[in-house]
């Protein structure tokens, strides 16, 4: 530590004017006043003062209706650049979900026919029965595709279908174990097994031709 | 849309678009549903309807109808032969009707499904004959819904006819049908001549059935 000028000390005291010192003992007086100022001076309010004193004051002024509008506006108008980082597993699984959306038709659900296509309603009394599927040449005879609904269960099983237009065969299976013709088709033929068992038959118009 | 996204749809969505023009080869389609002790005899039948042009798609779902039901093999084998033999029939019909052509696939199989629904062959080569260059289903099942509803079936061919002549096509002749069965059940006891009389006279302007709810 080296030791301080006995000028600058008597200044420092009191005991000189600091007018009279050197230019650079005078720089270094100013210092020493400045630093020795700002030690006396009381601490900065704490952070955590801070915010009390914010919560105290309760919450801040409502905006504008007009301005907030104008706000959210100008956020959500502006343009922005959005980078989305995908990993490309992620990507195709998300690709074959859009696919399969697209693409594919759910079985069960219903859908616009197209020009060569039409609409067929099943409707069957079942009391009791715990369920009813249709089954035909429509779906190569395969089970668990159409399935009709009871859903207030009074007993009357219906559905529909967008099917190829013309002639379809088909049965109710009931309970997954009853194959049973529809007694509202209209229209029967002999399944040709030898048993005398008949299939139903239902004609599908062309959407066009639909009333 | 990146590169991935576009590649996986076109991986995705071209082999479906396959599948849908191209349905599987029979085989594959009996295979594991029809019982092995019945296969061999069915894909014989089937082979033997690909050899003389005539469509396999009937004789494909008697054989998928039948394992549905789990119907016994000897009856399934049958059931599919003699679908074999009603559409060699149904050839036969619609090669009379309409000479010097092949007879279409359509028309065989649509010529079959009325046979098996009991309409007499003479009436159904009547009813090609009128229209030899249309699909023959709709006249065909109007004809056979007719006679399902004891028309005769002569009678129930000369309505046909003239709804044919009048304009009616397609679908319409079902109309037809439809509109005479109403007519034998109005109350007060119409005979069937005197019910087809009634639609005769009211041709073209037969109603359109509503669409069952």
């Amino acid at each position: 530590m080296s030791p301080i000028d006995p000028r600058l000390q008597e200044a420092l005291d009191g005991e000189r004017d600091p007018g009279d010192l050197p230019l650079d003992l005078r720089e270094a007086y100013t210092r020493v006043t400045v630093a020795t100022q700002m030690l006396k001076a009381p601490p900065p309010v704490s952070v955590a003062s801070r915010v009390m004193a914010e919560i105290r004051q309760g919450p801040p002024p409502v905006l504008d209706e007009g301005l907030a509008r104008r706000l959210l506006h100008w956020w959500l108008g502006r343009p922005r650049a959005v980078t989305v980082r995908l990993r490309p597993v992620w990507t195709l699984a998300l690709a074959a979900g859009l696919a399969t959306v697209l693409f594919l038709q759910w079985p069960t659900g219903i859908q616009t026919p197209g020009v060569a296509q039409g609409i067929a309603n099943f409707v069957g009394h079942f009391p009791g029965a715990r369920s009813v599927e249709v089954v035909g040449s429509f779906n190569d005879w395969s089970r668990g595709v159409l399935h009709l609904n009871d859903d207030d269960g009074d007993g009357i099983w219906h559905g529909e279908a967008v099917l190829p237009a013309g002639p379809h065969e088909y049965m109710f299976v009931v309970d997954g174990e009853r194959w049973v013709p529809d007694p509202l088709a209209g229209r029967y033929v002999d399944d040709g097994f030898g048993a005398g068992q008949q299939n139903s038959l239902v004609i599908v118009r062309p959407a066009s031709a639909q009333p | 849309m990146n590169w991935q996204l576009v590649l996986a749809l076109a991986l995705i969505a071209r082999p479906a678009q396959l599948r849908a023009q191209n349905p599987p080869p029979n085989g594959t389609r009996l295979a594991g549903r029809v019982p092995a002790a019945a296969l061999p005899a069915i894909d014989s039948l089937i082979a033997a309807a690909a050899a003389e042009s005539l469509p396999t798609e009937p004789l494909v779902q008697k054989a998928l109808e039948g394992s549905a039901k789990n119907i016994p093999a000897d009856r399934l084998v049958n059931g599919v032969r003699r679908g074999l033999l009603q559409l060699r029939q149904a050839r036969a019909i619609v090669s009379h009707a309409v000479p010097g052509q092949a007879p279409p696939e359509g028309h065989v199989a649509a010529v079959a499904a009325a046979l098996a629904r009991g309409l007499p062959g003479p009436v159904v080569e009547r009813l090609i004959t009128v229209a030899p260059d249309e699909p023959p289903g709709p006249a065909l099942h109007a004809a056979a819904d007719l006679v399902a509803h004891r028309f005769d079936p002569d009678s129930a061919a000369d309505l046909l006819v003239e709804a044919h002549n009048k304009g009616l096509r397609g679908v319409r002749l079902l109309d037809v049908a439809v509109a005479a069965d109403h007519e034998l059940q109005r109350p007060g006891g119409r005979t069937p001549s005197e019910a087809l009389a009634h639609v005769r006279a009211m041709l073209p302007n037969v109603p359109t059935p509503a669409r069952r709810p």
